[in-house]
């Protein structure tokens, strides 16, 4: 049961993040990285951790692509022109990300070889409940969560001295 | 029981493919939405291997990862918005004045 | 896999089968006629004036950001709900020194003139 609904969400993750990429209207470029982002929350459930799929929903599906959303609104910007020569580049491209999955491939199969090595891999895994979460964030990772509060404040400051000036 | 591996390859796969996108789109906030798709990946692997130790400490970056792209996307959709309120577009390739 | 979840996919289930159920339905049941009138775009009645495509104005991008950066406060507050009564004094403090830093944000832009919606400086 559970490796076919991996296959199925992975499927759908692997397949909409490709028309993302090849949608040349940016809101169907959004609204298929939504579909990205839900799927990858189905898949935090899969792997154990509930709160943090509830937390992408709300944060990704929710808020990011919002503002996504509403900038490609407010530019209201017409389908991509096509560039010369894209199918060049295109393929370069391609080749690129596709020499670094590879690449990416050896040196993750070289580290997850040495992590077992380190440690014998627990299937049985951690229950991945809020208070587990909760617990560990606000006593051994308290300062991270402190300084958080400072980069939220940075990014008002400077979303809005950046988007409200007037020229 | 999916193996840690799986997920492992899906979270590359899927990074692969933001890079590709960053590469090949020219509008700004598609390569945005790139970047995001990528941290996003990235967030896959911290939980897969966070399972595999049978630690949460992974899961708590993936926390930080989504406040950092939250962040990022308010300040960086704003340069964007400046960035089209100078030049009258958003496609990247215009954007060369630091290019020599 | 968990129990829990059946409940859950259950509804998914009949919410999708509800809403296919009855789309097919009225397609097959109820007759078509168009008119001009009937295939205008939408207003809550009124007549529709301009294009539906222009650009609209710089606030509403400062209320989605404010929206974000509020979302992941409240991202925060949820864990630490359920823990707060372990955490006793010390995760008050906490908490007070995180809101405390974001509300110099909300009071910058408050007093930046952000959250008025006639026409200011931004």
């Amino acid at each position: 049961m559970e490796q076919q609904l991996f296959w199925l969400w992975g499927g759908i993750a692997v397949i909409s993040a490709v028309m993302m990429i090849l949608k040349r209207n940016p809101v169907h470029s959004a609204l298929c990285l939504v579909v990205v982002f839900v799927s990858l929350a189905l898949l935090y459930v899969l792997l154990g951790a509930e709160f943090l799929a509830a937390v992408q929903v709300i944060v990704y599906a929710g808020a990011i692509m919002v503002l996504f959303l509403f900038v490609i609104m407010l530019l209201n910007l017409e389908t991509e022109v096509r560039s010369q020569g894209l199918s060049r580049v295109a393929f370069k491209a391609c080749s690129l990300a596709g020499t670094g999955l590879l690449l990416l491939l050896l040196l993750g199969g070289g580290a997850v070889k040495a992590l077992r090595a380190m440690a014998p891999e627990q299937v049985s895994g951690v229950p991945g409940n809020t208070q587990a979460v909760a617990e560990l964030l606000f006593t051994k990772y308290l300062l991270p969560f402190e300084v958080t509060s400072i980069l939220l404040l940075a990014a008002i400051v400077g979303a809005l001295v950046l988007a409200g000036k007037r020229d | 029981m999916v193996g840690t591996t799986q997920y492992l390859v899906l979270g590359a796969v899927l990074f692969c493919i933001g890079v590709a996108g960053v590469f090949i789109r020219r509008n700004a906030i598609v390569v945005f939405m790139c970047i995001e798709l990528m941290l996003s990946a990235v967030s896959l692997t911290f939980i897969a291997l966070s399972r595999s130790q049978g630690s949460i400490d992974g899961q708590i970056f993936v926390f930080f990862i989504m406040t950092v792209a939250a962040a990022e996307a308010a300040v960086g959709l704003a340069i964007i918005l400046s960035l089209y309120r100078r030049r009258q577009t958003i496609n990247v390739d215009e954007f060369d004045l630091l290019k020599w | 896999m968990n129990e829990g979840y059946i409940p859950i996919l259950f509804m998914l289930a009949l919410a999708t089968a509800f809403c296919v159920v009855v789309v097919i339905l009225s397609r097959l049941v109820g007759k078509r006629q168009d008119s001009s009138e009937k295939l205008m775009a939408y207003e809550c009645g009124n007549i529709p004036t301009g294009n539906a495509r222009q650009r609209f104005p710089i606030k509403f991008y400062i209320i989605a950001m404010l929206f974000i950066v509020f979302d992941i406060e409240a991202m925060f507050l949820y864990p630490w709900a359920v823990i707060y009564k372990s955490l006793k004094l010390f995760g008050l403090i906490e908490m007070v020194l995180f809101v405390g830093i974001l509300l110099i944000g909300f009071i910058y832009i408050w007093k930046k003139g952000a959250l008025e919606w006639g026409s200011r400086n931004i």
